[in-house]
């Protein structure tokens, strides 16, 4: 795990965390990048706590000397000021002063480019992420059945313990993946292939996602998760999203459900099923999300329906742009609700 | 003589509307200048405040994501290149031929079309409003955002040939200031002799010249890609690459954040020795670390873009010029505070200002170091910390130095004194606002907010932070009401300034307040950098000449507005064109034949009118 540079010294690092921490912890946030939960977010937050050590000593420093002066070199009655044009000794000197603080901060990062370009351990996860306005597709190369992409959407699903290795592409316009807690932002930019920094995630658990660049009118509204697995859950989701789902009950609004989403098959895709569409997300294992929308809403049945009833009232679409039509006209409320219970019935068990 | 070239009579009255829309006088179009700026600064302001208004509470309905999208495209547009550029130009067009002993600039006409191409341009580009194709996909454009594919109204049109239209008077304006300082010096006034904002107009004149360029091109690719279908940034498989547009954007926007703050440096350096009464510590050094700046401005862009995966060499050399660039702005800073020891220090509303911006340019410094940290830029590129960054440069930095600058100048350029009272409750109000808005943002960069998001999720814990903001933003705007009604105050019943009000040491103080036409009687011979602090270099000037012996000065001319604005129609003909071909080559065609018959008047045009000759003699 030491692949950067980190300060190990843990009451600097303990006092510094408190310091800082004590006006952010008020307004937790779960896209914190105060709060790491990868080596490489803690590698960085290490690094940030330097910079922002020193510039706080530097600026204060300035501030008090500032104000000092003020004080001291007020207009007074009777006291003139004293005519000094300069001094060559205190110039050379506060040019090299900046140069040596500037050093500190300097090699910590070079040492800290260096790590980060350095090949990721043998077992590394590869996962191919896509941008889209406004949703992400991700592929796992190899893990799909027969040694296919095992493709899913919005919800990255990676394991603990292991290296992960994102490259970034885009469909359309320039996007950033961003997952403060686990990694730094890198651009998904068409025409090129980016590769994320690798990171190794510390713990189990669900980490926030947005987009960080301004990617066109639905911007704000293009987030995603990241589930954290140990390896053994992970390999069971990997083996059910290529199993596919079960077969509904027959009768059930499930059973409906699976033959009206006929219509929606020319762009999603089902693994498993003969829903192959891939203009849309990937809607896999669609009941073990936590959200729908690209993050914005929860995964409930309520929201689904009303998610595809229209989603132009919950994301801004403009007119024109490739995205979902709206299906209120197309489909009744009866075929919608059993459309919502058979995605929410694609579970794992 | 064959020189009646013009259709119109020359205006020659003095006053009334058309002597400003025919002005060739550099304080004049100084003063046009800066009052089209705080139009625009308004304007500006309330897209902010309404942006404000919008994230104060999670889930907002306020105004919708792509009025939102459009209010801070604007926003930063009009900040950017029609509040603090023109400011800027404001005080080098009034100033630098005071202070340097001249009449006037080098190219008086070419002036005026710089400051009316630069409004018809800002007309341009906000009069897409009226058309519903206010520009929405930010500031920097980025490519293929700006394509026809995903820019489908004219929106994007409007923001390129705007920003053209005011680059070429933006370019005018380098050259002429160049010409202007290196040869338009009084005898004596040597350069190291020159005060510090007329080095600082110099270098960005100079940044101008250079920086200018690669925007061209990049807005020129964009509309040929735009408008005849050519290929350099939206094809990705035939070729081209969107990357190509942030290395030419930000090769122009990295020198521009110093065409943005070298103007405040230069005024701040001009204000601490006045209101210290002692010399600018280390002038010399002062002046050489803005060149230096100016140098190294052109060699750190690439760290606008150290997400974009450009590798570990790129970023590890960009990170280092970026550090290094630190280095000559500490050796201001370091200096601008020992012009402080051994000082008289009076705190009157220019150097409370000044103080304001040196305290908060320097926080803007120091979080921009951090940027240059790729780890850790990592985190804060595209969030809140990287807008909180650049309005501590551009609002603490460069907003309160030039108004300092307005506090420092007013008398000078209005004859009357601005309230001190009014002026430092205006700083207070600005100061505390300024803070309560901007220094939250950092920790909203911190706690992962994104910038350029209309809105947010509740559970995301942006909310009370938020608050704050948008609480502050409404001291500042308070701050500039108090700031207008100062103004408007001192217009009508400011107290008479008198020659020298602040027992300034520079050349524009010796002349009356304000000055005359012609500027300088005779022009004076400078024998030191602190002419009017120097007992054996005083300059005494004899008072006003009568009329009868006045230097002739150049007239005004119709040419330079008619060029502008024919200029400006073309381009404008160029979006009606998109739309009705006929009626838009109609516009081109009538507006190309305005602009040659305009270039023509102009070059034929003598300097003074031949009425205007003959009375002299």
């Amino acid at each position: 795990m030491a692949r950067f540079l980190t300060f190990r010294t843990p009451i600097l690092k303990v006092a510094l965390m408190a310091l800082l921490l004590a006006a952010l912890s008020a307004c937790g946030s779960p896209q914190s990048t105060f709060d790491p939960k990868s080596d490489v977010a803690d590698s960085i937050l290490t690094i940030y706590i330097l910079v922002t050590v020193v510039a706080s000593i530097v600026g204060f420093a300035v501030l008090v000397a500032m104000v000092w002066l003020l004080i001291k070199f007020r207009a007074k009655p009777g006291v003139a000021a004293r005519q000094i044009h300069g001094n060559n000794k205190l110039e050379v000197a506060w040019t090299i002063a900046p140069i040596l603080v500037l050093l500190v901060i300097g090699i910590p990062t070079m040492f800290w480019i260096e790590g980060s370009a350095r090949e990721p351990a043998p077992d590394v996860l590869e996962v191919e992420a896509i941008g889209h306005q406004w949703w992400f597709e991700y592929h796992y190369p190899g893990l799909g059945p027969d040694g296919t992409d095992l493709i899913t959407a919005n919800e990255l699903i990676v394991p603990v313990g292991r290296d992960v290795r994102v490259t970034l592409q885009s469909d359309d316009v320039i996007h950033s993946f961003w997952i403060p807690q686990l990694v730094g932002k890198t651009d998904m930019i068409p025409g090129r292939t980016n590769v994320l920094h690798t990171f190794n995630v510390y713990e189990v658990g669900t980490y926030y996602g947005q987009c960080a660049e301004f990617c066109g009118e639905a911007h704000a509204l293009m987030r995603f998760r990241v589930h954290a697995k140990t390896t053994s859950d992970f390999n069971s989701w990997v083996a059910a999203h290529n199993a596919g789902p079960a077969t509904p009950e027959p009768g059930t609004a499930a059973a409906r459900g699976a033959l009206a989403f006929a219509s929606c098959s020319g762009c999603h895709a089902v693994s498993g099923t003969a829903a192959q569409g891939r203009i849309g997300p990937d809607l896999s294992l669609f009941g073990e999300r936590t959200t729908l929308a690209a993050g914005v809403l929860e995964n409930s049945d309520q929201n689904l329906r009303a998610w595809i009833s229209d989603v132009r009232s919950f994301k801004p679409i403009p007119e024109g742009a490739r995205f979902m039509p709206t299906f209120n006209a197309m489909l009744d409320e009866t075929q919608i609700a059993d459309i919502s219970a058979y995605l929410r019935s694609l579970t794992a068990e | 003589m064959a020189a009646n070239t013009s259709i119109l009579r020359r205006p020659l009255a003095p006053t009334g509307i058309w002597a400003w829309m025919t002005t060739v006088d550099h304080k004049r179009i100084g003063i046009l200048y800066g009052v089209t700026a705080f139009f625009f600064f308004m304007l500006g302001g309330m897209e902010a405040l309404i942006m404000r208004a919008q994230l104060a509470s999670a889930e907002s309905t306020l105004v919708s994501a792509a009025t939102f999208n459009a209010l801070f495209t604007m926003h930063g547009t009009t900040m950017v290149f029609m509040v603090v550029m023109p400011s800027g130009a404001a005080f080098f067009n009034f100033l630098v031929p005071l202070m340097i002993g001249a009449r006037d600039v080098a190219f008086p006409r070419l002036n005026a079309f710089s400051y009316w191409l630069f409004l018809f341009g800002a007309i341009l580009m906000n009069f897409s409003f009226f058309m519903n194709a206010f520009p929405d996909m930010g500031w920097f454009g980025y490519a293929p955002l700006t394509s026809n594919e995903f820019s489908i109204s004219n929106s994007t049109d409007y923001w390129v040939l705007g920003l053209l239209v005011m680059g070429i008077g933006t370019t005018a304006a380098g050259f002429n200031f160049v010409v202007t300082i290196l040869n338009m010096r009084a005898p004596g006034m040597t350069l190291m002799r020159m005060p510090v904002f007329v080095w600082m107009t110099l270098i960005v004149a100079f940044l101008i010249i250079f920086a200018f360029p690669p925007l061209t091109i990049a807005l020129t690719f964009l509309l040929f890609d735009r408008f005849f279908d050519t290929n350099f940034f939206v094809d990705i498989g035939a070729g081209s690459d969107p990357l190509l547009w942030q290395h030419l954007f930000w090769i122009f926007g990295h020198p521009e954040v110093y065409i943005l703050i070298l103007p405040a440096m230069g005024i701040v350096s001009d204000v601490l020795p006045t209101f210290t009464r002692k010399p600018l510590f280390g002038y010399t050094m002062v002046v050489f670390a803005g060149v230096v700046i100016g140098f190294l401005g052109f060699g750190v862009w690439v760290h606008h873009m150290f997400v974009t995966g450009l590798g570990p060499w790129a970023n590890a050399a960009f990170a280092a010029t970026t550090m290094a660039i630190a280095v000559p702005t500490g050796v201001k800073i370091f200096n601008w505070l020992a012009t402080l020891y051994g000082g008289s220090i009076i705190f009157k509303t220019p150097m409370l200002f000044a103080l304001g911006f040196l305290s908060m340019f320097m926080l803007g410094g120091l979080s921009g170091v951090m940027h240059a940290v790729t780890a850790v830029d990592s985190q804060q590129s595209d969030t809140y910390f990287i807008v909180a960054h650049f309005h501590y440069v551009l609002f603490g930095g460069a907003i309160f130095g030039l108004t300092s600058g307005i506090y420092y100048w007013f008398p000078k350029i209005s004859g009357k004194m601005l309230s001190e009272p009014i002026g430092k409750l205006h700083f207070w109000l600005m100061f505390i606002g300024f803070n309560l808005t901007f220094m939250p943002m950092h920790i909203l960069g911190v706690i992962g907010m994104p910038r350029r998001i209309y809105t947010y999720a509740e559970d995301m814990g942006f909310e009370p932070l938020n608050q704050i903001v948008s609480g502050g933003s409404l001291i500042i705007a308070l701050a500039i009401v108090v700031f207008t009604f100062n103004i408007a105050r001192s217009v009508r019943q400011g107290e008479p300034a008198g020659d020298n009000p602040w027992g300034a040491p520079t050349l524009e103080w010796s002349i009356p307040s304000p000055p005359h036409h012609y500027n300088f009687p005779v022009i004076p011979t400078v024998r030191s950098q602190y002419p009017l602090w120097d007992e054996n270099a005083n300059v005494v000037l004899p008072p006003a000449l009568p009329a009868h012996n006045e230097p002739i000065m150049p007239d005004p001319s119709y040419w330079p507005i008619m060029l502008a604005f024919a200029i400006t129609m073309v381009a404008g003909g160029l979006i009606i064109w998109q739309g009705h071909a006929i009626a838009g080559l109609t516009v081109i065609s009538s507006m190309g034949l305005l602009g040659m018959r305009s270039i023509f008047g102009w070059v034929l045009e003598p300097m003074e009118d031949e009425a205007h000759v003959s009375a002299h003699h």
